[in-house]
């Protein structure tokens, strides 16, 4: 039996014994992610614009998590708007950061793994680059969005007399607990990753110096810490325009 | 007095990216500024699949910022590509570090731009809360530094990286939320899990020796793939299972202090209801990270002829198990930190 095999059927056991609905539910929609990613990979290569894919990706996956593994309310209305926010001002960020700093591309330790391939392959790696860091931030900002969104509707329905500056300040303290172990989580997936780097790193007598420069560490940290931004940045966000709707909804 | 934090941290920032600029002084190898590019030649060449590409050789000219030849022009020559898939393409301006026939983009400055960002909006939003988690990230940096120390000094991974774990786990939700008994519980948690996920997955490579996953990814290795594999996989998931175990313990014991004769029955149930909210979310966030690292190694693929169904069965294995291994972890520890905390809050009460 093969490994993953055993693996998938092993989460999926997990999952259930959690809750059965909720265990399905979930289940189905990672299903509905890999097959949505796997399209937009596919688009990508066959030669469509990939920020432009990508960011319907982010966006048609976002739409699943919130309004199908969660429901359709003002909860998760606020949070798609957040996160729509979000990416529009990070696209610019990423681009910027990605076109200067030049981490498109494979680095040195990738050459075994590629060189059968030809590449002469006709898409700027650029883009491609732009379209990882937007793919793999949309998770992690998801989560801290609706973590701050359904505790602030919480919050609310405790105590309606709040006012928009009380709201909108619990939202924010909300958030940093959410920070901080959001950060955490990020940084150890990005752990076991490096740890196949730094020992080559090491066993070619890589320096400090050498380290930071070289491509595939560059990306990756940058990778990193856009997630992270991504998820700071829909902080304030989130409970902005969460506290508005809820306000506007006690006036109607 | 976060104003004035602020306005610190901003002109401390300000700081050290002029010093990452002007850190040329630094290297030992041959730093040189771009002042000219001229194309030299130009060709197209075709690809199996019949994509053409032009490929460049560029002269670029520039001057050198450190070491004895400071000041000195120097050309070269390079090649450049629209696709870049192992090229740069460089840029009057740029700053590049100059090692025999090869040259590399400075990235220095570009990484410390992005950190500075990085912690003036962490600061900015989280406050106090936000540096004591980037300390944390850096503590925790260096525990990982030492373990790899001790591997190449001869120590076996796998022991390093469960201890290490365990010292993560402690120092991290420590430093998060003080010492008290809901970090506790969380850390009991966290060394339960780190154990329970070790035996588990080396149950699974026994069974299955790791059929199935494709290592072309990490192929670059010397050292031998079984030692570094299984603790590689194990360290992405301490993040998320310190997250659940904080979490979980404390919910249960914000429930235990508004209630303080709540029974162990009604407790369970609640946890319950917790546990389920966060397995929604938490799987999300490493789906994402991971599965999307494998993209421009399809790209290339696809790009070269492969099918699509070949290539995500063959080569798209690693970052599927990274993401099943992570997310089993998280789920897991829901359970284990549900136990551990009622049974240490509730401790002595009947």
């Amino acid at each position: 039996m093969k490994t993953n095999t055993i693996l998938i059927l092993l989460l999926f056991l997990l999952m259930i014994y959690i809750d059965k609905k909720r265990g399905i539910k979930l289940f189905l929609s990672l299903v509905f992610n890999f097959l949505i990613l796997m399209m937009i990979f596919y688009l990508i290569a066959l030669g469509l614009n990939p920020i432009i894919c990508s960011l319907l990706g982010c966006f048609i996956v976002s739409y699943i998590i919130l309004f199908y593994v969660n429901e359709k309310n003002i909860k998760t209305r606020a949070s798609l708007k957040s996160i729509v926010i979000v990416l529009i001002i990070l696209l610019f960020l990423i681009f910027f950061m990605t076109y200067i700093s030049r981490i498109a591309g494979f680095g040195y330790e990738s050459y075994e793994e590629i060189n059968m391939f030809s590449y002469d392959v006709k898409i700027d790696y650029t883009d491609i680059a732009v379209s990882m860091i937007l793919i793999s931030l949309i998770g992690a900002t998801v989560d801290s969005s609706i973590a701050i969104s359904s505790a602030l509707y919480e919050v609310y329905e405790n105590n309606k007399d709040l006012s928009k500056s009380e709201l909108f300040k619990s939202g924010m303290n909300i958030g940093k607990d959410i920070l901080c172990t959001t950060t955490n989580t990020l940084m150890f997936a990005f752990l076991g990753d490096f740890m196949t780097l730094l020992i080559w790193f090491y066993k070619c007598d890589y320096s400090f110096l050498d380290i930071v420069n070289e491509k595939t560490f560059a990306a990756e940290l940058i990778r990193i810490l856009f997630s992270a931004i991504g998820c700071i940045l829909v902080i304030p966000i989130t409970a902005y325009i969460t506290t508005n709707a809820l306000i506007k909804n006690k006036k109607n | 007095m976060k104003k004035i934090i602020i306005v610190m941290l901003f002109f401390v920032s300000i700081f050290f990216l002029f010093f990452v600029y002007n850190n040329d002084f630094l290297y030992s190898k041959e730093i040189m500024k771009i002042k000219n590019i001229k194309v030299m030649n130009e060709e197209t060449l075709e690809n199996t699949v019949g994509l053409k590409e032009k490929h460049y050789t560029k002269k670029i000219t520039g001057i050198i910022t450190n070491g004895k030849n400071k000041n000195k022009k120097k050309s070269l020559l390079y090649e450049e590509t629209y696709s870049s898939v192992i090229t740069d393409k460089y840029r009057v301006g740029d700053k590049v570090i100059l090692s025999g026939n090869d040259i590399e983009l400075k990235r220095d400055f570009y990484v410390a731009l992005l950190i500075v960002i990085f912690v003036n909006s962490i600061y900015i939003v989280g406050s106090f809360k936000g540096l004591l988690s980037i300390i944390s990230v850096v503590l925790n940096l260096i525990i990982f530094y030492i373990g790899l120390y001790l591997y190449f000094k001869g120590i076996n991974l796998l022991f390093i990286t469960v201890i290490e774990m365990i010292a993560f786990g402690i120092l991290s939700l420590s430093l998060a939320s003080g010492i008290n008994k809901k970090t506790l519980s969380a850390i009991i948690s966290v060394i339960i899990s780190t154990f329970v996920m070790m035996i588990l997955l080396l149950t699974v490579v026994k069974i299955t020796n790791y059929k199935g996953i494709n290592f072309n990814e990490i192929s670059f290795l010397t050292v031998p793939l079984e030692d570094v594999i299984l603790p590689e996989l194990l360290i992405g998931t301490v993040g998320a299972i310190m997250d659940v175990a904080i979490t979980m313990s404390s919910s249960i014991s914000e429930l235990v202090d508004k209630d303080k004769n709540i029974s162990v029955k009604k407790l369970n149930k609640s946890s319950k209801e917790i546990g389920k909210d966060i397995m929604s979310t938490m799987s999300n966030v490493l789906f994402f990270t991971y599965l999307c690292a494998g993209l421009p190694i399809f790209v290339l693929a696809i790009r070269n002829g492969f099918s699509i169904y070949n290539y995500i069965s063959t080569n798209f294995t690693l970052e599927l198990s990274r993401f099943l291994i992570g997310s089993i972890g998280i789920i897991m520890t829901i359970p284990i930190s549900t136990f551990v905390s009622i049974k240490l809050m509730k401790r002595g009460v009947k």
